[in-house]
């Protein structure tokens, strides 16, 4: 042990000797390594917003919609109107929302919009009070739907945060909108739903209401809304044969967050032709070791035959130049890795995006690098050692 | 490492050379010795001398362990260095040969005191010893004061001083010196050939290769040296070495 740390004593004297050209064998594994780290770093901090988004919506919500009419032909395809009963007895779920589309509905803001909304119409669904619960977003303005309006059958509305944009209505204000002429009170305003950006530009209006006035048969919901966290894609699977009993499978089941998560892949190419360009960098600079290692064991010649003289051993000798390689390689990663943090960081500033960095990507550079220069440190040690302390000597 | 009786040969000697031939190239061949016969006795303060091509660099080279010979025997304290792996052979070097070149030969990057103290690494010395041992080998050639200058910051004759304490601070059984005066002026000369007298000792032997006569005279035995060959051995006798 002690043999080892004076032979780290002896290589690190070695280097710090000539300080600048200790920088320059350096300068190998410090480009290649944060150009590897930089690379991915980049490319993966590029996406790294939507990964962040991700994170914050979380990937448990599951939309549930029915395929095809259930018990008949003809009109809207509906799920059993148990299904919410049904799906809420389930373990793994913590909410679950019905909704029933209603189409056709001209819905306008005032009298005079009618040929722009009759051109581009406004869905209308009949919602639970459940809905901000299992989209997990609340209303940023009065209330949403209760119970009372349901019982009541009362024409009040809910609307999504880009309509309440569109139809430039104020937090709390007192408003009607008409749905095919007549009037309703729109009562609050639902925040943005990122995983399901379709609610942004609905109208929402109670269940019972929707019986009443557009002449809904019963309350078979159109759509289901699912939190399973934890489990989703258990539930996922089991969710068309808990509603149907084992009926006909006509039970489309989504999870709208994986649309986002295939997004939020990193291009794999991209990848690779980033980790090659850093392989063949990092392969550069150890060639750079191996040659600038070369001529300094000629220039040390003399050095290396006195300590041959002294009684180091050619194994010592290796095992000098080649810890000088090894200190070479781990410096120069390191400092490569800080550089490359530094540059992600400094990307990722500048473009406005999240930095991601893989820990991964870190150490697995910082170790080539480490890999790299004992490999080509290898040669020039060997060269070292072999040196006839004889013929350097130049006796007289 | 010191001078114990244990490590002597039978014959007495600190160094032996039997029936050693070296030979250089491949298809032209070079017969740089042949056939030399050689002890080195303890207490020996002699001189190797000859003029160019007569082999006495050879003999360094095969004296110091530094290169191995084509045939014959190199015995140090009975072990046959021939036949010694590289390992073995460069730590027996390092024991019992203390080296001093005309050149000096020092690490330029390293500090008066870090050059003497290299001879003295992987042995298992503890780091504060072997500072200790190196200081004091140090004073003993008149540089304690002098330990943290490089040799650019030191005169030749100070280097030669430098090197010299490397080559004692292992306590060798034999200093080797090859032209120690040749890079040198006279004064500086004079200097180091004192100081090389008070290394003198009853167990250790001082050995010159040379060609300066002036050198060779001050010594009590000098070896002379022609095609390869040793062609005399003769003691001399002289006041200044009896005084000392």
């Amino acid at each position: 042990m002690s043999r080892f740390i004076e032979l780290v004593g002896v290589s690190i004297a070695g280097l710090t000797a000539r300080k600048v050209r200790t920088l320059l064998i350096m300068l190998g594994p410090i480009l290649g390594v944060s150009a590897i780290i930089a690379a991915i770093g980049f490319s993966e901090s590029s996406k790294g917003d939507l990964k962040s988004k991700l994170a914050e919506l979380g990937t448990d919500l599951i939309v549930v919609s029915a395929q095809n009419t259930i018990g008949g032909v003809g009109g809207d395809p509906k799920l059993p109107v148990e299904a919410v009963a049904r799906v809420d007895r389930l373990d793994t779920v913590a909410h679950v929302s019905a909704v029933i589309e209603l189409p056709g509905i001209v819905t306008l803001p005032f009298e005079g919009s009618r040929e722009f909304y009759q051109a581009f119409p406004v869905p209308v669904i009949a919602a639970d009070g459940r809905l901000p619960a299992a989209v997990d977003v609340d209303v940023v303005s009065g209330r949403w739907l209760n119970d009372f309006d349901n019982a009541n059958e009362a024409r009040t509305a809910v609307i999504g945060v880009e309509l309440a944009e569109e139809y430039a209505y104020q937090r709390n204000e007192v408003r009607t909108i008409t749905l095919d002429g007549i009037n309703y009170a729109v009562v609050g305003v639902l925040d943005k739903v990122e995983l399901v950006p379709s609610l942004n530009t609905t109208v929402f209006i109670p269940p019972a209401t929707a019986v009443a006035d557009w002449g809904v048969e019963d309350e078979a919901p159109s759509r289901l809304y699912v939190r399973s966290p934890g489990a989703t894609e258990l539930t996922a699977d089991v969710l068309p044969t808990v509603i149907n009993l084992g009926g006909p499978e006509d039970v489309g089941v989504e999870v709208p967050s994986d649309l986002l998560e295939t997004e939020s892949q990193v291009d794999s190419t991209l990848t690779v032709l980033t980790i090659a360009m850093g392989v063949i960098a990092l392969t550069v600079g150890g060639v750079g070791i191996a040659n600038v290692m070369s001529i300094s064991v000629i220039q040390r010649s003399g050095e290396i035959g006195i300590r041959r003289a002294l009684g180091h051993s050619r194994a010592t000798i290796a095992g000098q130049f080649l810890l000088e390689a090894i200190a070479v390689g781990v410096l120069g990663g390191v400092i490569g890795a800080v550089v490359g943090v530094a540059v992600v960081w400094a990307l990722a500033e500048l473009n406005d995006f999240v930095v991601v960095l893989n820990r991964q990507v870190i150490v697995l550079a910082t170790v080539a690098a480490m890999l790299v220069s004992v490999l080509f440190g290898l040669y020039p040690s060997m060269k070292a050692a072999r040196l006839e302390p004889l013929e350097t000597l130049r006796l007289g | 490492m010191t001078t114990s009786p244990d490590v002597l040969a039978e014959s007495g000697a600190l160094l032996e050379l039997d029936g050693v031939s070296r030979v250089y190239g491949v298809e032209v061949l070079v017969h740089a010795l042949r056939d030399v016969d050689l002890k080195v006795m303890p207490g020996d303060f002699m001189s190797i001398v000859g003029p160019s091509g007569s082999g006495k660099s050879t003999m360094l080279g095969l004296l110091g362990l530094l290169d191995l010979p084509t045939s014959g025997s190199i015995r140090i304290g009975g072990v046959d260095a021939t036949q010694l792996e590289d390992t073995e052979r460069s730590r027996l070097r390092g024991d019992a040969i203390g080296f001093v070149f005309q050149q000096f030969h020092l690490i330029p990057h390293l500090t008066a005191l870090g050059n003497v103290e290299t001879a003295l690494l992987y042995r298992g010395i503890k780091a504060r010893d072997r500072r200790d041992r190196a200081m004091g080998a140090l004073e003993q050639v008149g540089l304690g004061e002098r330990y943290d200058h490089r040799p650019i910051q030191m005169s030749g004759g100070e280097q030669q001083r430098v090197a010299l304490a490397r080559a004692i601070v292992t306590e060798p059984l034999i200093v080797l010196a090859d032209e120690p005066t040749g890079a040198l002026d006279t004064e500086n000369a004079a200097n180091v050939m004192d100081i090389f007298g008070s290394l003198r000792s009853p167990d250790r032997a001082i050995v010159f290769v040379t060609h300066d006569l002036e050198i060779a005279d001050l010594t009590d035995r000098k070896i002379s040296m022609r095609d390869g060959q040793i062609v005399g051995d003769e003691q001399q006798v002289h006041e200044t070495s009896t005084a000392r």
